[in-house]
């Protein structure tokens, strides 16, 4: 029981990591309708910004608030002029856009910091917590604290100010808040950054765990993805159980499956998203789009 | 001063020319009632003037020019549209609703006491604040639209068939309500709808549009003693 209880641990630790991408994901398809391909790049470049501060001499807590502020301004940047142009054409065009973009920005980076893999510096104290059998590294709830951190300031935005309400106007109903006098674009703009500064978070997460190299958020992505479609694609609330529950079926299923082990837990996002699709393809929290024919 | 003149106002979609040429004035704290078939292009009017469309041609609303702004730049300058279909924010509380009504405003005391009087002309949302807009019925979305476009203390109101798929008897009230409304706060209101009667009953003037241009224009009393407006929209003759 001990057993299978400290896997389930384990899968939450790295299941926070995904629900911060799948959350990133979830704030730009709510507010502009795009699945971003390109979120795990930015979250990626995000981090070589991190790990160029704290090379330059930074204090890494500064350094991480210097790389959201960067990452914010970026999200809002590429929105204006990437994104902008291509506002509502059809969803084929959209997506190409977002892969154009992983691809550049992942040779962006492999051009500037190169492909050779970097240490980042863990955050938390290392050290590891006992209760009754089950042990937690430090570093694993630093992770479940932040992502819960990250979840409670998005909903404070968005339940109790100004601009979080016009923001939920605008994914609700862009016509009619444009007609209350609500600045869309800039409400989208505000997302793509929002959205950018989360994944920083779990590009930050992520890099001590895997190693910072450009293409340390591909499969994290893949799990974010699952993520989202699990828990729904228009819930921030769904992206983090969904987040949650993709970690721990990964590791429950690579440690009890035998067929699966290391090697095949990949797989696993992947018979998710497909069966999700199946059975309920709204998700878990998303709201089903009823159309007349 | 609020009055709405609209000259040459010429609108469409794409190349679509719906609006030809369109002029008509509306005084301070007048009601005025556009009238017509289907696809004259009453609707049309309404958009183009809270900027949903572009348009071409003039609009001034207490002499400030606002032809080709934004429809957010045109809420901030005063104008609430009420557009066809409510533009309800479905998902969203009756609360947040009627808040975001109050988007372009400063200050929290002015919204609450705003809220206090969307209540009192309409008592049915006031039991409702906390539930999903989109749970309300057809005629409470409606008047949430209006307690909506009254939030941002509008000096032109835009009205695009507030009657569309309510009872008779609801649609009365509704009326009577944006006569009291335009009576204590002096807005003036542009109503578009089919139910030439009860359009009539509440307005000053009236215009009659057909395909995209005004074919008539009055008095409410005249365009109601109109034999040919009598025939085609009130179904009977004089």
């Amino acid at each position: 029981m001990a057993g299978f209880l400290q896997q389930v641990v384990e899968g939450l630790g790295a299941g926070a990591i995904y629900a911060s991408l799948a959350l990133a994901l979830v704030l730009i398809y709510q507010f502009t309708g795009i699945v971003n391909f390109a979120q795990g790049e930015l979250a990626m470049f995000s981090t070589y910004i991190a790990w160029q501060c704290v090379a330059a001499g930074l204090p890494f807590w500064l350094a991480l608030v210097l790389t959201l502020v960067v990452s914010f301004a970026g999200g809002m940047l590429i929105e204006r002029v990437i994104i902008r142009p291509v506002e509502g054409a059809p969803e084929l065009t959209l997506v190409i856009v977002t892969v154009g973009l992983f691809i550049f920005v992942n040779a962006a980076a492999g051009w500037i910091w190169t492909f050779l893999i970097k240490d980042f510096p863990n955050p938390f104290p290392g050290g590891v917590l006992e209760a009754g059998g089950i042990h937690v590294s430090i570093s694993t709830l630093g992770v479940l604290g932040v992502v819960a951190v990250v979840m409670g300031l998005l909903y404070l935005l968005f339940r109790y100010t100004k601009i979080g309400l016009g923001m939920r106007a605008v994914a609700t109903n862009p016509s009619s808040a444009r007609l209350v006098g609500i600045r869309v674009g800039w409400m989208l703009a505000l997302g793509w950054g929002l959205a950018a500064t989360v994944g920083a978070v779990s590009g930050v997460l992520v890099a001590p765990v895997l190693f910072l190299e450009p293409n340390m958020m591909g499969g994290v992505l893949i799990y974010a993805f699952a993520a989202a479609t699990l828990g729904g694609f228009d819930s921030p609330l769904g992206a983090v159980v969904g987040g949650l529950i993709v970690g721990v079926a990964e590791t429950l299923a690579g440690a009890y499956i035998g067929v699966i082990g290391s090697d095949l837990k990949v797989g696993v996002p992947l018979v998710i998203i497909v069966v999700v699709l199946l059975l309920r393809p709204q998700g878990l929290f998303g709201r089903a789009v009823v159309e007349r024919a | 001063m609020s009055t709405l003149e609209v000259e040459d106002l010429t609108a469409g979609y794409g190349d679509a020319r719906v609006l030809h040429g369109i002029g008509l004035t509306v005084g301070e704290g007048e009601i005025c009632a556009i009238l017509g078939p289907n696809g004259a292009g009453k609707t049309t009017l309404l958009r183009a003037l809270s900027g949903m469309i572009k348009a071409r041609g003039r609009v001034r609303l207490g002499g400030t020019d606002l032809a080709g702004r934004s429809p957010d730049a045109l809420a901030r300058q005063g104008i609430a549209h009420v557009p066809e279909g409510r533009g309800t924010f479905m998902p969203l509380t009756v609360e947040e609703n009627l808040r975001l009504g109050a988007f372009v405003r400063r200050g929290r005391d002015g919204v609450n006491a705003d809220i206090e009087r969307i209540h009192g002309y309409f008592p049915v949302l006031k039991d409702r604040m906390k539930q999903a807009a989109g749970s309300l019925s057809g005629g409470e979305q409606q008047m949430l639209a209006i307690g909506r476009a009254l939030m941002s203390r509008p000096r032109l109101l835009l009205l695009d068939e507030p009657s569309l798929g309510l009872a008779p008897l609801v649609t009365r009230e509704l009326f009577r309500i944006v006569q009291a409304i335009n009576a204590e706060e002096q807005t003036t209101v542009v109503v578009v709808e089919q139910n030439a009667h009860l359009a009539l009953g509440i307005a000053q003037q009236a215009h009659v549009l057909e395909t995209g241009r005004i074919v008539l224009s009055g008095t409410a009393e005249q365009i109601r003693a109109d034999e040919q407006v009598a025939q085609s929209y009130l179904g009977y003759r004089v």
